[in-house]
């Protein structure tokens, strides 16, 4: 039978209002409307998908026209992965008959927050027909004895 | 029901047509479909939606403004087409303005082209098209045809009040649904869905073009895919993965 970890009153505190200031920070990430690209860097942010199982987190990315060896998966923080992949050709806005925007973009950016504690320094990666699929086996910081 | 809604016509509207209808759905199956059924066919536009149920949302095509919604056609087939997201409160005023219009316009048969999602969706070769239909009768011609049939579930979207309505009124109409990315666009399926279109109404046109700009197709579509996600959210798309109960 597993064990609760001890934890004292100021750890318990502290990890409340980080994650109350990770709530609002979501929640503001949600509500801003903001365009899919970025003139300035020059990227596109994918769309993307984050799935919860049991035993992992399955991020998948939706990559077209990406070269396979320029893809890079990176944890910036403890629940956030930074992804980015080059495009095989360079797409502008005339491409999609806008005349408005100038700009050009090779990249896709994103970044991902990981809803679930997980083993960042185990993810696996694979990537068919476009589509990027990241796997991050699940992280059971607790578990609660059953008497 | 379909009150504020209404059809402005610009051409003469030919009776006995076809209706098919490609709205923003998972993996914009219907979208993408109607798109190259438009280009393919040289469909010009015949008829649009005005309502104030919409967003205030134009389109601008060389400048001039369009309606989101609008109704292409030719002699023999009339398609209706949204280029944004529907949101959820207005589908039934929506859907239920377009088939009695396509009703006073003697349309012989409804066909809304749609995907159905599937996990895993990369991984598989050949997608299946299932089909749903209005009538006992219209289900025995799509299972003649070789079509499996969605037997049993829950159906969410515009496909689902088309079919409703119509069994209702006594109009044969049918959904295809072809297996797809759930949040991603899915030009392979469109493909899918338009090979069994034509094999049930005979409406021909060739998907390789289709297949051969899907990444240019995945690419322009992520902005209307993104704003289809949160609408699809609204609506409770995910009640389709549910296993139904049924009080017999």
């Amino acid at each position: 039978m597993s064990m609760r970890r001890r934890r004292s009153i100021f750890d318990i505190i502290d990890e409340y209002f980080e994650s109350f200031e990770e709530q609002v920070e979501r929640l503001g990430e949600a509500l801003i409307e903001r365009p899919s690209w970025n003139c300035r860097a020059c990227t596109m942010e994918p769309l993307r998908e984050v799935m919860v199982t049991p035993t992992e987190v399955i991020v998948t990315v939706d990559l077209p026209y990406t070269e396979e060896n320029t893809i890079q998966v990176k944890p910036i923080e403890k629940n956030v992965i930074e992804i980015s992949a080059r495009m095989r050709r360079k797409i502008r806005f005339d491409d999609f008959g806008i005349t408005h925007y100038k700009g050009e973009f090779q990249t896709f950016h994103c970044r991902t927050r990981i809803p679930v504690p997980v083993f960042m320094e185990k993810l696996e990666i694979r990537f068919k027909k476009g589509i990027l699929e990241i796997r991050l086996p699940r992280k059971h910081e607790y578990t609660i004895p059953i008497e | 029901m379909s009150e504020g809604v209404n059809i402005i016509e610009k051409k003469e509207i030919p009776s006995g047509a076809i209706m098919l209808f490609g709205f923003p759905d998972v993996g914009l199956v219907g979208v993408i479909a109607a798109s190259h059924l438009i280009s393919e066919l040289n469909l010009a536009e015949v008829a649009y939606l005005d309502s104030k149920l919409l967003p205030p949302l134009i389109v601008l095509h060389e400048g001039l403004p369009h309606s989101s919604i609008r109704i292409f056609g030719n002699n023999t087939i009339l398609l209706a087409v949204s280029e944004t997201a529907i949101s959820a409160d207005t589908i039934y005023p929506i859907m239920y303005a377009l088939i009695e219009w396509g009703k006073r316009k003697n349309v012989k048969m409804m066909i809304s082209l749609s995907g159905i999602p599937i996990q895993e969706r990369q991984d598989i070769e050949k997608l299946k098209v299932f089909a749903a239909a209005s009538n006992p009768e219209m289900l025995k011609m799509v299972e003649d045809k070789g079509i499996e049939i969605l037997k049993e579930g829950y159906m969410v979207g515009p496909q689902a009040i088309m079919l409703q309505r119509c069994a209702h009124i006594g109009l044969p109409a049918l959904t295809l649904l072809a297996q797809c990315f759930f949040n991603y666009p899915d030009p392979e399926a469109a493909a899918e869905v338009l090979k069994e279109l034509a094999n049930i109404a005979g409406i021909k046109v060739d998907v390789s073009k289709l297949l051969e700009k899907g990444e240019e197709i995945r690419l322009r579509a992520r902005d209307v895919m993104k704003r289809t996600q949160q609408e699809l959210s609204k609506m409770k798309k995910t009640q389709e993965y549910d296993i139904p109960l049924y009080v017999s």
